[in-house]
């Protein structure tokens, strides 16, 4: 029996081991690509790993596509996305797992509607609408239209994490004497924190992985997000900068990387508490 | 509370309806000149130049520009090749369009179609139009109205390692052209031990196939006045396709692999020695300049020829004019600025694409002499002229959704000539 379960433990590292080199290897590839000469990412024997770890692609993304400004531009948008969508989503969320009215089935089924609607059909009315009140080349434009983009499925996810929240909890503080507010802020709040993280990554990777949106509506060079800058290591007739868009696209992993680091305890133990608690 | 979703399902149709105008084809909008030559003002180019040195030339001329014509400032802004055709339908819709900008004649078509884009004919000088040749002019004219300034110039070309030519004693070929019988023998001679006689990167087979087919009398299209065009693929216009195919699957001595690969995901096994020839756009040049192993020999042979003769069609880079734009007649004036000789031949020396005026490919001749390839580029860049397709309104909506893929699957053996033929015809008239 022992010996069955050493087994089974094993096969399941084995698995795991297996899955994570699968995971790592783009990444590995992306950070060892970023070092390489032209003349190494050229070569015909290709080697993993660089012959000297030199930094010029850096240097070059750098000063070619202004990473620091860019990056500065998708961090505020990223970051005001985020906050006004989870924001608008908490009490929207609450309202919608608790209240059992009859708007609740209709703004469920708006919000599944719409999910279905591809950037393409939306992107030129948006433009349209945005353009005549000055949001059509400006950051603001940008939040407002990731806001609303990410809103419909961070209220969706929201409002399951909410329901998961058995109402008990409320009737009990309620019973105690605690005002509505109270019984918010000191019971429910707390609870969500794994739900408001999850919401909060989604909102904020969103945003600052986007491209397209950005790409249409950001004319200023001065505006341009990281994603849009990241572009330009792309050529006609499948030319890319490999390198440089190596060591672009390494540095602007970075700060999503930090955010995911940051949080990511968070959502881990909501998650395992909620477990528990199931 | 309830009005919530009312409204917002009223807003969503307003948007498809907006959306479904948007398709229809908007108001051409008109062009406007500058009353007062000396109000100041700013216009915006955005360039899609990719090489550095190419970035570098062009900030070069914008800032030469602006420094003499303080009254007309030009804010240069960076752009994508791979993007450019979203972005553009969506800022013409919306009247928000660069002043000036950079694409492709085949691009551009669909948009000057639709009255997007000035005439530039009043505002070109005599000196650039009798310097460009006339089948260039055609890419770039739609009706009676010329849309765009035609740049630079791209080639298909064949690079030959010549040490492998050497070592399979094959010598390596020199003339006017080289015919694609001639290629299809020598690749036969190079071929050995796990090497190829030819490596060619045609995922996206589109380009190349249209503008090769020129050489052997395949149009593909007859386009009337109005852009509106009838497919025709027959015999000139699948000779091509079948001889990479026969090459591939009847002589081994093209590797079907790199059939599927880009151009630039070709060039190692070209340096490496796996391939001894390599065909591909003119620009490779640059890389092969760039990235070859010390020691590594190579050229560029005479233009590709068809049955009948070294013809190719191309579309040229292109400068445009919104025809929303305030400022038309200096937008147009800053265009003449760029097609100075000296000027397109330090952007097409970084690029390596061939200038479309005479007196930019001499230049480039003087700047280049004693570089491997460039006098077999430009070279090739005289027999460049207009392909049908290019006018074509449809053109890109029909190359993505269809050609593409039948000439890959039809490069994949996936598919016979009839299947691709079938394929090409009824896909073209199914978005007529």
């Amino acid at each position: 029996m022992r010996r069955r379960v050493t087994l089974g433990r094993a096969l399941q590292y084995v698995a795991i081991a297996l899955f994570m080199v699968f995971l790592a290897f783009p990444l590995v590839f992306l950070f060892t690509t970023a070092f390489k000469t032209q003349a190494e990412l050229q070569s015909p024997d290709p080697q993993l790993l660089p012959a000297q770890w030199n930094l010029d692609n850096f240097a070059a993304a750098i000063e070619r596509a202004n990473l620091v400004q860019a990056a500065g531009n998708s961090l505020l948008v990223a970051v005001v996305t985020t906050l006004i969508v989870v924001v608008i989503s908490l009490p929207a969320a609450y309202a919608l797992a608790r209240f059992r009215t009859r708007l609740r089935k209709l703004a469920t089924g708006w919000i599944l509607l719409s999910q279905v609607f591809p950037f393409i059909l939306i992107i030129i009315p948006l433009y349209l609408m945005l353009q005549p009140i000055g949001l059509g080349n400006s950051l603001a434009g940008l939040v407002v239209v990731y806001v609303v983009w990410s809103l419909p499925f961070a209220l969706w996810m929201l409002q399951g994490y909410v329901a998961s929240i058995p109402v008990d909890l409320e009737e009990a503080g309620a019973m105690d004497g605690a005002p509505k507010w109270r019984v918010l802020i000191s019971i429910v709040l707390p609870l969500l924190a794994p739900g408001l993280v999850a919401t909060s990554l989604f909102a904020f990777i969103g945003a600052w992985n986007e491209f397209f949106f950005a790409l249409v509506l950001i004319k200023d060079e001065a505006l341009q997000t990281l994603p849009q800058r990241l572009a330009l290591f792309v050529g006609a007739e499948g030319q890319v900068q490999l390198g440089q868009l190596a060591a672009a696209s390494l540095l602007a992993a970075i700060p999503s990387l930090l955010f995911f680091a940051l949080i990511q305890r968070r959502l881990t133990s909501g998650l395992l508490s909620g477990a528990v608690k199931g | 509370m309830h009005r919530t979703p009312r409204a917002a399902m009223t807003l969503a149709a307003g948007a498809l309806l907006l959306t479904g105008c948007a398709f229809g084809g908007g108001q051409a909008p008109t062009a406007t000149e500058t009353t007062d030559p000396t109000e100041e003002v700013t216009l915006t180019f955005q360039s899609l130049a990719f090489q550095d040195a190419t970035i570098a030339a062009t900030e070069e001329i914008v800032d030469s520009w602006n420094e003499e014509h303080p009254e007309t400032q030009i804010d240069l802004v960076q752009g994508s090749w791979d993007n450019v055709h979203d972005q553009l339908v969506t800022q013409f819709q919306g009247g928000d369009a660069p002043d000036i900008i950079h694409n492709e004649a085949s691009d551009m078509a669909g948009f000057a179609h639709d009255g997007y884009l000035a005439d530039l004919t009043p505002y070109l000088s005599e000196d650039l139009r009798g310097d460009v040749a006339e089948g260039v002019w055609t890419t770039v004219t739609a009706g009676d109205e010329v849309f765009a300034a035609p740049t630079l110039m791209q080639s298909y070309v064949a690079f030959a390692n010549t040490a492998a030519f050497e070592a399979a004693g094959v010598e390596v070929p020199t003339g006017d052209s080289l015919a694609w019988s001639e290629v299809r023998e020598i690749a036969q001679q190079l071929t050995g031990d796990g090497t190829y006689g030819l490596g060619w990167g045609l995922k996206s087979p589109t380009a190349p196939f249209m503008n090769l087919a020129l050489g052997e009398d395949g149009t593909f299209f007859e386009v009337d006045a109005e852009g509106q065009a009838t497919i025709d693929v027959g015999e000139g216009e699948l000779a091509l396709p079948q001889t990479v195919h026969a090459m591939a699957y009847e002589d081994q001595s093209l590797d079907p692999v790199t059939l599927t690969q880009s151009g630039g995901d070709v060039l190692p096994g070209f340096l490496g020695g796996t391939y001894g020839m390599y065909i591909g756009g003119s620009y490779l040049a640059q890389q092969i300049a760039d990235t070859a192993p010390e020691g590594f020999e190579w050229t560029v042979l005479p233009p590709l020829a068809g049955s009948a003769g070294p013809a190719q069609g191309t579309s040229p880079q292109t400068l445009s004019v919104s025809a929303d734009s305030e400022h038309v007649d200096r937008a147009a004036a800053f265009i003449d600025y760029y097609m100075q000789a000296e000027h397109l031949a330090a952007v097409g020396q970084g690029d390596a694409l061939i200038p479309a005026t005479g007196a930019a490919r001499d230049a480039l001749a003087t700047a280049t002499e004693g570089q491997t390839g460039w006098a077999e580029m430009l070279a090739s860049g005289e027999v460049l002229e207009a392909a049908p397709f290019q006018l074509a309104v449809n053109y890109p909506q029909w190359k993505d959704q269809y050609a593409t893929p039948a000439f890959q699957q039809y490069l994949a053996d996936s598919i016979s000539l009839e299947e691709l033929t079938a394929q090409l015809t009824e896909g073209w008239e199914s978005i007529q």
